[in-house]
């Protein structure tokens, strides 16, 4: 207690009173990220900077006495990432907010890392341009938290995740010296790609103060799209043949009946509970390649003899059942009493493959699996739901989680496409890594963050110490 | 562990830590402190007042009563957790045996009932206002309720198609007593029989924001004894917030099992804000020309009924010569949370500030809203412009001015 006291004691001689928080009530609301279950403890203090130069100050101060400090953008993580597990400062970066400049003859635009996803799209598409990176947290999560986890979304399919757009950083070290990386423009081949190496880093070598982040034109139509299929296998070879055949939809996501069912509730015009699986799609570009597209989408569909293909003419329509489909995951952690989403991508061509392993998987321990993803880009996110936690389910919980990990890496994939590590993964890194690339990693953390202050026990288990 | 709290453990439960409220939660967007926010609050409730991790402190009842009961949040939930019900019960708890807090109830007590203030209360207020602690240009309430000078019935003009029952809120009735004439002037325009009731009381939202769950059950008994035994079509009235004690938080005060859930089942089915309801049926007079630029402010409380949103932009979409323009943010809160802005008015003020600017880049003279509340506060900001009920801005466009 004496230490949380002391660490206040000095922050509040460091930075204005508003801008640090150290109540036991408060400090217990900092604990934790959307996984609940990794909340260890509370940080010692949290502090909301404004400026670079806060964070900059904070840093040198926690460098020079080895304090943990933990960066947090909205906490809406899934990996357990912004917990401060070993006590500390968290640094909730929310405060800076400001979009900088949106340059609309280069595409790029200049953001600090609290800027909330959705907020910063509306602001772009003012301007008829276009922000793709879609995690289904966008009204949330923060430009901050999605560079430092690499976050995607639907859109993954056909214009990747937040790691494709991030042009250039600014980013407080541990000892609090401010470095700039990359630039603003599309070209840069000067030196290791820090840039890079940053985003993803899961606020375990610096504070991302600013980031330069590429644009690009909003595409002018969209049209909305779903697929019945008799069954998840039908669904998955679906996603195969559309893409093998040319067409790429913007969002291609798959959905199991029990998913639908609880999305059927935000929908006007409710989906018919026919089907074992679902496809939902969205297909932009040009008025006439939109056509082009859903049309021939149509025609594979027809040609599989789905149940029944959907075109949803009106926007607002469409918009329901994007938002229902972002309630999903959140309805879920409300009917179970945990929910462990997991994050695996594999090849596309894999899907089929993937979606029977996940069957077998979910017969044999008895233990049910949701299945509701990113199929357009792999990343189906198989889902364990526990209706009750006791040591038999945490048990089989944890069997199901290991199997659904080694089928993603057997056929070829990841481990995670867009959660990150944090705490969640970091025990299964080195099956996907192996040995010598977690100490090539390991080494780079070492030489950026040489006392092991930033965020802490992620990514990897760490050794004893600190 | 109280038992009004306990009832709520299963939901708590539910809070998922997605941070979705983060998007909607007036108090946590000014601030942006996880703390001030739906979730923390549901988990600080549970750790001070159910496990009794954490003893109840000064900070913890500021973080109680520092949300606005706006609901806001319960929309984004996709749990539907009752944030605000559980933050009520929790001040329910917190305020149980306090001496100031049993003068506030006496005070709402006789407010409620009376639907105004009494001498007495008029008095406190006044002196109130001569200390300073009345927040300047928010008009006090008077104690000439308009229920006494409107009740009975009043006959529709033309053809007769419909018949309703208005529920005047409190806040027509002894602050705003216009918006109450206004009402039955364009009901009764429209071929609308308008009843009102002598002798109901307040809804019971103030007694219900404060955790006085008792006191808010007895006056939805009060008012449901006599709403029960009217015959009409619809009930109606002026105020989103009364709306939505009166047709849900009822029932969640008379559960299954109370020997009147049939009557506030039935009548909760019939409840409507007035302009709503005069959307859904159809206007029979057309309007004359009006020449006003105006925009349109959505109660908070407006989640009872998903379309009582855009009903005035609806409705109002027929006045010759009007221009309407958007807000930007039309469902952001502006502050007030009912009485809310009286007890905490530099947060509410800050929250206000980001509405004004909003109102004022849309070049708009007159406001719209049906929240009497956020009427009140937003003109005290706003000197220059008008700050109207929807169907007020309607009885102008039909001749009426103030009350015809
Ligand atoms: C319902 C729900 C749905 C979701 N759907 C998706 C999805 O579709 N796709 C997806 O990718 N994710 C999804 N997520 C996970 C989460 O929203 C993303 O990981 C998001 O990028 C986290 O952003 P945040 O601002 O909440 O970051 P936080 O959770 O606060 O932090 C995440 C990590 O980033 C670090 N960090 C944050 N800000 C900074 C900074 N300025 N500098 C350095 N490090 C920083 C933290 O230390 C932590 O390690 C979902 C979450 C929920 C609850």
């Amino acid at each position: 207690m004496a230490k949380n006291k002391n660490i206040a004691r000095d922050l509040f001689r460091l930075l204005n009173a508003d801008k640090v928080l150290a109540e036991p009530e408060d400090r217990l609301c900092y604990a934790a990220d959307a996984t609940r279950y990794f909340a260890q403890r509370s940080p010692d203090a949290v502090v909301l900077p404004e400026t670079t130069e806060d964070v900059s100050r904070v840093m040198k101060y926690a460098f020079a006495r080895t304090i943990p400090v933990t960066p947090r953008g909205a906490g809406s993580g899934l990996s357990g990432g912004c917990t401060p597990i070993k006590g500390g400062i968290v640094l909730d970066m929310k405060r800076m907010n400001r979009i900088v400049e949106i340059n609309l003859t280069n595409l790029v635009a200049q953001v600090e890392p609290g800027v909330v996803l959705a907020h910063f799209q509306r602001a772009v598409e003012k301007e008829k341009l276009f922000y793709p990176p879609d995690p289904q947290s966008m009204d949330v999560c923060t430009l901050g938290g999605n560079i430092a986890t690499r976050a995607g979304g639907p859109r993954g399919v056909k214009y990747g995740a937040t790691g494709n757009y991030v042009l250039g950083l600014e980013v407080v070290l541990p000892d609090g010296s401010v470095i700039n990386t990359g630039g603003t423009c599309v070209k840069h081949s000067v030196g290791y790609d820090l840039t890079h190496l940053l985003t993803g880093s899961e606020g375990t070598l610096g504070v991302i103060t600013r980031a330069n982040l590429r644009l690009l034109p909003l595409p002018p139509a969209r049209k909305t799209m779903v697929a019945v299929c008799e069954t998840p296998e039908q669904a998955a070879s679906l996603v195969t043949e559309i893409i093998s055949q040319g067409a790429v939809p913007a969002r291609l996501e798959f959905l199991l009946k029990s998913g639908i069912g609880l999305m059927n509730v935000y929908l006007a015009n409710r989906l018919p509970m026919t089907g074992e699986a679902y496809l939902l799609m969205e297909i932009d570009g040009l008025p006439a390649q939109v056509r082009e597209e859903s049309g021939r989408i149509a025609a594979i569909c027809a040609g599989m003899k789905v149940l029944e293909t959907r075109v949803v003419e009106d926007d607002k329509e469409a918009e329901s059942y994007w938002r229902a489909r972002q309630n999903l995951n959140p309805i879920l952690q409300a009917i179970f009493k945990r929910v462990i989403s997991e994050d695996i991508t594999v090849p596309r061509d894999k899907i089929p493959q993937l979606v029977q392993a996940m069957h077998e998987i979910s017969v044999s321990l008895g233990i049910p699996l949701g299945l509701a993803g990113h199929a357009g880009d792999g990343n189906i996110h198989p889902t364990v739901l526990l209706a009750q936690v006791n040591e038999e389910t945490e048990k089989k919980a944890a069997q199901a989680v290991e199997r659904i990990i080694r089928t993603g890496l057997k056929l070829g994939g990841a481990i995670s496409g867009e959660h990150g590590i944090g705490l969640h993964k970091s025990e299964f890194i080195e099956l996907e890594l192996g040995r010598t690339q977690i100490e090539v990693m390991k080494s780079i953390k070492k030489a950026i963050d040489p006392k092991g202050i930033m965020n802490p026990g992620k990514i990897w288990m760490e050794e004893a110490g600190l | 562990m109280s038992g009004d709290l306990g009832k709520y453990l299963e939901q708590i439960d539910k809070c998922s830590h997605c941070e979705f409220c983060q998007a909607t939660c007036p108090s946590f967007r000014e601030e942006l402190v996880e703390t001030l926010l739906a979730r923390s609050r549901l988990l600080l409730i549970k750790a001070c007042l159910i496990d009794r991790e954490l003893t109840p402190s000064p900070r913890f009842r500021d973080i109680v009563d520092g949300c606005l009961m706006c609901g806001r949040c319960v929309e984004a939930c996709p749990a539907r957790i009752p944030v605000d019900e559980v933050v009520a019960a929790a001040r329910g708890e917190l305020n149980k045996g306090k001496f100031c807090h049993e003068l506030r109830r006496r005070a709402l007590t006789r407010f409620m009932a009376n639907r105004g203030p009494d001498r007495m209360i008029a008095f406190a207020f006044a002196i109130a206002e001569k200390m300073g602690l009345w927040p300047p240009g928010i008009p006090q309430p008077v104690s000439a309720p308009v229920t006494g000078k409107l009740s009975g019935v009043v006959k529709s003009r033309g053809q007769e198609r419909g018949r309703v029952v208005y529920y005047i809120g409190c806040a027509a009735n002894s602050l705003d007593p216009v918006t109450a004439r206004d009402v039955v002037q364009v009901f009764t325009e429209n071929g609308i029989e308008v009843m009102v009731p002598p002798d109901l009381v307040c809804c019971g939202l103030p007694a219900l924001a404060e955790g006085d769950l008792e006191e808010a059950r007895g006056a939805v008994v009060r008012n449901l004894e006599i709403l029960g035994g009217l015959d009409a079509e619809a009930i109606i009235t002026d105020c989103s917030s009364c709306g939505m004690m009166l047709k849900v938080k009822s029932l969640s005060l008379i559960p299954a099992g109370h020997p009147l859930r049939a009557t506030a089942e039935a009548v909760s089915g019939k409840v409507w804000e007035a302009t709503e309801y005069l959307n859904g049926v159809g206007l029979s007079r057309k309007p004359g020309g009006l020449e006003v630029v105006y925009t349109y402010h959505e109660p908070c409380h407006r989640s009872f009924s998903p379309t009582m949103k855009d009903a005035p932009r609806a409705l109002l979409a027929s006045l010759p010569g009007s221009r309407f323009s958007e807000l930007a943010d039309p469902g952001q809160c502006c502050g007030a949370g009912g009485t809310f802005f009286l007890e905490h008015r530099d947060l509410s003020g800050r929250i206000r500030a980001k509405k004004l600017e909003d109102i004022k880049s849309t070049g708009a003279e007159v406001v719209i809203s049906q929240c009497p509340a956020c009427r009140a506060y937003l003109a005290a900001a706003l000197p220059g412009k008008e700050l109207l009920h929807p169907l007020s801005l309607l009885a102008r466009a039909y001749g009426f001015r103030g009350g015809g």
